[in-house]
């Protein structure tokens, strides 16, 4: 419980952040003022400005607009395209569950930073093959969650019933699998959207992720690092931001890991 | 259980196989051509037609992909577009500083976590247990490379203890190379250690719930010593799955400590093969790291197999 | 307990099978050695084929020589050349060469050489400079130690191109592997590299000069700035050749241990503006975003004050410098109504820049002051070199771009329409063409004249003049101050 109320706080602060950005930022994030460069804490920019005089808040808070971008649409590739994977997997015939989880397998195999990379050189990397690359690396942690939700599912008396009753495959996939594996999926989504804002942020720190001037946390922090022995609070601010994001999204996972049916979370 | 693990390395070969072809196809898909990479912009026809001819890309692609993988298989990648250099032993080296660096890592991350998920789950109801889940919370939130810089500002910049990066072979001076592993290790093993702290406190408060365990404590045996007489055994094999998964993890998150300390392993060869567009290089490298990931995943399944007694009997 | 020696096996199994492949060049350190730290490393050693300034950093005047060379004042002085004439008609160049010099395969070398590196330029580079040779018309071995050569028409350019690695002088004998095993006359020899981290040079015990101070200079490539300050602090290096994170450079001047050298190079960071393309082909609106950008504004945010306000493709350290750097002050309000005279309203411009942090610093500040005027730009990054040589340089599929031109002389590229400026004036073609022929005198008058012209087109538009500056240790001297050539000069430097 304690876990669900901070990590829904955390989250709730980032999503508040991003959500006050559209409407208002103290200043304009990517407004380049010479006289205003590398101010201080306080003051009338909050975290101060950096080598540009951009201020910092204004920043963060458009940063955070970027790094929700990139965990939901990262996070729903992952689940829209693994989730059915794992059903498919989990009802059908034992070799074809084999040969999708292999497959799966397989994808593991390329990680959400190779594959960023490699999008990267093909298409120029920016925000959206780093999220499409983070996207398709989860695809399998979300396959492989749904597979084993649904083989439990399966096992069931009510899904018993309902086969004997004769209804189809696809409806009881839809009408009884999907709502009874749905928690362990949010559980996932929230586990995953915090790999996708760390694996975000490393992208953007070796320069495939987000192109400037777009803030982004990964690339204020790589922005800050010549200046890290006189400055270090433009590493510390957007650090603590990706900290909160991600202690806040797997803290939410934990609790909300902890609410569910205590027996299908442990088993899976 | 021998035809199980029969089984288990023709999936491995399939996949190899497939993977292969996936990377190979996707470097063929890249714009640019080597030819015009390598010469400039001034290069006359005749020279890009004769280069082409010389790099072989000028034949078809099936035929491009058995010559590429069939010297893979004898260690041979080709010689670089850029550098004109053969590939193999340049790999070979850079994979040696990676797998120090993810060896030195895991083990900076066992080091952390074994001890620390342990003491958590152990006193899982006191505040110190608590403490400790929460410090692993924290420390998963952190990116390696923010870990490295600020381990390069304190212990390199200010108080010059160690250096900021670089790399010193073992076999030239081993102080050195130790001395310049120290940071790379922890900035990795740290965050590392944190995920692993999770998955070892978990495993082991599962293992503290099993009757064989309360009946041991009921013996009069304290729940340390009641864990490591009877339950780290059946702690270690969610642990060992988890570790597969890990080391997979260090592997790439080495690409970016790499970058930070300016280590000259896979990940910055990797960078800067991208940067100048060596295609063969890349593609050598993406093929070793996801053979890499994939032989972590068969051991690891291997291991399972092995272990788990409830595996075994099938 | 079983488990866990399962795990260790193959942790061991992995880093042992690492342990084996861990050999590499060695570096003795000692009072003798000195570690130099560069940010872009050479991809080969083989200059006549690939381009780009990091290979004849490393290599020209260390490992291999020209007849001539460039010295901190930018003035061409004697290398392997030991004297020469020039005939009246200015066509007809005699060098007497210096005895006793030879390559570091034992190959002596002679005017036979000088005939074959020369005319090789012609047949086998393929760099973008080498078509300044394109002016020799033949090389006679009058004797061994004295070549003759004969240009077609006259050029001042000639003589000076070969300071650059242009003018580099091969053996037949040892161009067989050029990208990898570099054989030159010069102090030092290339020893070891490690890919990805560091090239070695040696002393050449039978150099035919002055002994270098320093017999074995590692050159250590770092990428990240950063790093790259870094391993100064931790002793990592001795000496930053370019300082690239230009805010960090009070901290070097607060600090007894090191030495800043600063003074200034040849580097124009320009604003490329593609004059062969709609809206940028209106001479109107590239003025316009002349006077858009704050020039001042940019050097002090994107690169901390440090470097030189120009208006024109020269540096202060050429002949023919004019201060041109004030004629178009920041005027917003003159950008908007030169715009609006152009009917150039709304536009929407690809800021196509090479991944490189001055490159990503500046377009920020272009793009914020544009946008006050009301021209969107869209910044992408890409891959440098590889994508952006092809993309922007070869394919000109750009509007702007923001790049260091560091080749000395550049301006002359301004005589080419290929070029990717997409600039075809045929008075600057004309007045660059008469330089190149005339008399020194002339050669400055119309040089002049071609800077003027450029400015008033807003061919470009010149940020600013890269700052050279080297941080040091403060034991190590004999730097030069202005980097004009495209060399890193190892062989001054000497203990202090």
């Amino acid at each position: 419980m304690r876990n669900l109320v901070i990590g829904g706080v955390l989250v709730g602060l980032v999503v508040l952040a991003a959500a006050l950005s559209f409407f208002w930022t103290p200043f304009d994030p990517v407004k380049v003022d010479a006289a205003h460069r590398l101010l201080g804490f306080g003051g009338e920019n909050l975290f101060g400005t950096d080598k540009f005089g951009r201020d910092l808040l204004s920043q963060i808070m458009v940063g955070a607009r970027t790094t929700l971008y990139v965990g939901v649409v990262a996070v729903g590739i992952a689940a829209v395209i693994g989730t059915p994977l794992g059903i498919l997997a989990g009802m059908s015939p034992r070799w074809l569950g084999e040969f999708v989880m292999r497959v799966n397998d397989l994808v593991l195999a390329f990680p959400a930073l190779l594959l960023a990379i490699m999008f990267g050189a093909v298409f120029g990397a920016d925000t959206l093959t780093a999220m499409v690359a983070i996207g398709i690396a989860t695809i399998p942690s979300f396959a492989r969650i749904a597979r084993s939700g649904t083989l439990q599912v399966m096992s069931t008396e009510f899904v018993l019933a309902a086969r004997a009753g004769g209804r189809s495959k696809l409806t009881i996939a839809v009408r009884h699998v999907l709502p009874n594996i749905s928690g362990l999926l949010i559980v996932q989504a929230s586990v995953s959207f915090a790999i996708a804002v760390l694996a975000e942020a490393a992208l953007s720190f070796l320069g495939f992720g987000t192109r400037p001037p777009t803030p982004s946390w990964g690339r204020m922090l790589q922005e800050s690092q010549e200046l890290l022995t006189v400055q270090p609070r433009l590493a510390l601010v957007p650090g603590i931001a990706i900290a909160i994001a991600v202690l806040g999204f797997n803290l939410l996972g934990d609790g909300l890991r902890d609410r569910l049916d205590p027996r299908l979370a442990a088993k899976v | 259980m021998t035809a199980r693990v029969l089984r288990r390395v023709a999936i491995f070969v399939v996949s190899v196989l497939v993977a292969s072809i996936v990377v190979f196809l996707f470097m063929a898909v890249l714009p640019g051509d080597p030819a015009q990479v390598a010469l400039g912009v001034n290069a006359t026809p005749e020279l890009l037609a004769k280069t082409r001819a010389e790099f072989g890309i000028d034949r078809p692609l099936v035929t491009q992909y058995f010559d590429w993988i069939g010297g893979v298989l004898h260690g041979d990648f080709g010689r670089s577009y850029v550098t004109r250099d053969t590939i193999g032993p340049q790999l070979l080296d850079r994979l040696g500083v990676t797998l120090w660096l993810v060896g030195a890592g895991m083990l900076v991350a066992l080091v952390i976590a074994i001890p620390a998920g342990t003491f958590a789950a152990v006193k899982h109801r006191k505040a110190s247990g608590a403490g400790v889940s929460g410090l692993s919370q924290i420390g998963v939130a952190i990116p390696a490379f923010l870990a490295g810089i600020i381990l390069v500002q304190i212990f390199a910049v200010q108080l010059r203890w160690l250096p900021s990066g670089g790399w010193t072979p073992p076999d030239q001076d081993f102080g050195e190379f130790f001395r310049g592993l120290v940071l790379p290790a922890l900035s990795l093993g740290l965050v590392q250690g944190a995920v692993l702290t999770r998955y070892v406190r978990s495993a082991v408060l599962d293992t503290l719930g099993q009757d064989y365990l309360r009946t041991a404590r009921s013996k009069g045996l304290r729940p340390g010593q009641a864990l490591v007489r009877h339950g780290l055994r059946n702690a270690s094999v969610p642990v060992v799955t988890v570790l597969g998964l890990q080391l997979a993890t260090l592997l790439i998150g080495a690409v970016v400590v790499e970058r930070v300390f300016v280590l000259p392993g896979l990940g910055s060869m990797l960078l800067d093969a991208v940067s100048s567009r060596d295609l063969l290089t890349v593609q050598g490298i993406v093929l070793v790291l996801v053979v890499g990931v994939l032989l972590v995943n068969f051991v690891v399944d291997l291991l399972y197999t092995v272990l788990d007694p409830r595996l075994r009997g099938s | 307990m079983k488990a866990r020696l399962h795990v260790l096996a193959v942790a061991l199994l992995l880093v042992v099978s690492g342990c084996s492949a861990g050999s590499s060049a060695s570096v003795s350190a000692g009072p003798d050695t000195l570690s130099v730290g560069f940010t872009a490393e050479p991809a080969n050693f083989d200059f006549t084929r690939t381009d780009g300034a990091a290979i004849p950093q490393a290599l020209l005047y260390n490992v291999y020589e020209g007849l001539v060379k460039l010295d901190s004042q930018g003035r061409v002085v004697p290398l392997l050349a030991k004297s020469w004439t020039i005939s009246p008609d200015r066509k007809t160049y005699d060098f007497q060469l210096q005895p006793g010099v030879k390559f570091s395969n034992g190959a002596p070398f002679t005017a036979e050489d000088v005939k074959f590196s020369l005319l090789r330029v012609k047949t086998d580079w393929t760099i973008s400079i080498k078509s300044t040779m394109d002016v020799v018309d033949h090389v006679d071995v009058v004797a061994p130690d004295h070549a003759r050569v004969v240009l077609s028409k006259p050029s001042n350019g000639w003589l000076f191109s070969l300071t650059s690695r242009l003018g580099a002088m091969f053996s037949p004998t040892g161009v067989a592997d050029l990208a990898n095993k570099p054989i030159g006359t010069g102090p030092y020899v290339v020893a070891a590299r490690k890919r990805g981290d560091s090239v070695v040079l040696k002393a050449n015990p039978a150099y035919w000069g002055r002994k270098p101070a320093y017999k074995t200079v590692v050159l250590k490539y770092i990428k990240d700035p950063t790093a790259l300050n870094n391993a100064l602090y931790s002793n990592g290096i001795d000496v930053i050749s370019a300082i690239t994170a230009p805010d960090s450079i009070p901290q070097f001047q607060a600090d007894d241990r090191f030495q800043v050298v600063q003074g200034t190079s040849n580097s124009e960071v320009t604003l490329a503006m593609n004059n062969a393309r709609a809206p940028l082909n209106d001479v109107r609106v590239r003025q316009a975003l002349t006077y858009a950008i704050d020039r001042k504004a940019l050097l002090d945010t994107a690169w901390a004050g440090r470097g030189t306000l120009i208006g024109s493709m020269v540096p202060p350290t050429d002949p023919w410098y004019e201060d041109l750097a004030n004629v178009y002050p920041f005027d917003p309000a003159k950008a908007k109504a030169l715009l609006t005279e152009a009917g150039a309203t709304n536009l929407n411009l690809r800021l196509r820049i090479p991944n490189l942090p001055y490159a990503v610093s500046a377009a920020q500040v272009v793009q914020s002051q544009l946008a006050d005027v009301g021209v969107r730009t869209t910044i992408e990054p890409l891959d440098f070199p590889a994508v952006w040589l092809k993309q922007v340089f070869t394919d000109h599929d750009y509007d702007l771009s923001i790049i260091q031109h560091v080749e000395a002389r550049d301006i002359t590229t301004f005589g080419k329409p290929k070029y990717y400026w997409g600039y075809d004036s045929k008075r600057v073609q004309q007045l660059l063409a008469d330089a190149d022929s005339g008399t020194p005198e002339q050669q400055v008058a119309d040089m002049k004249q071609v800077a003027r012209q450029l400015n008033t087109d807003a061919a470009a538009d010149w940020l600013f003049l890269f700052p050279n500056v080297i941080v040091a240790k403060a034991k190590v001297g004999g730097f030069v101050q202005n980097q004009v050539s495209e060399s890193f000069d190892l062989t001054g430097l000497a203990p202090r």
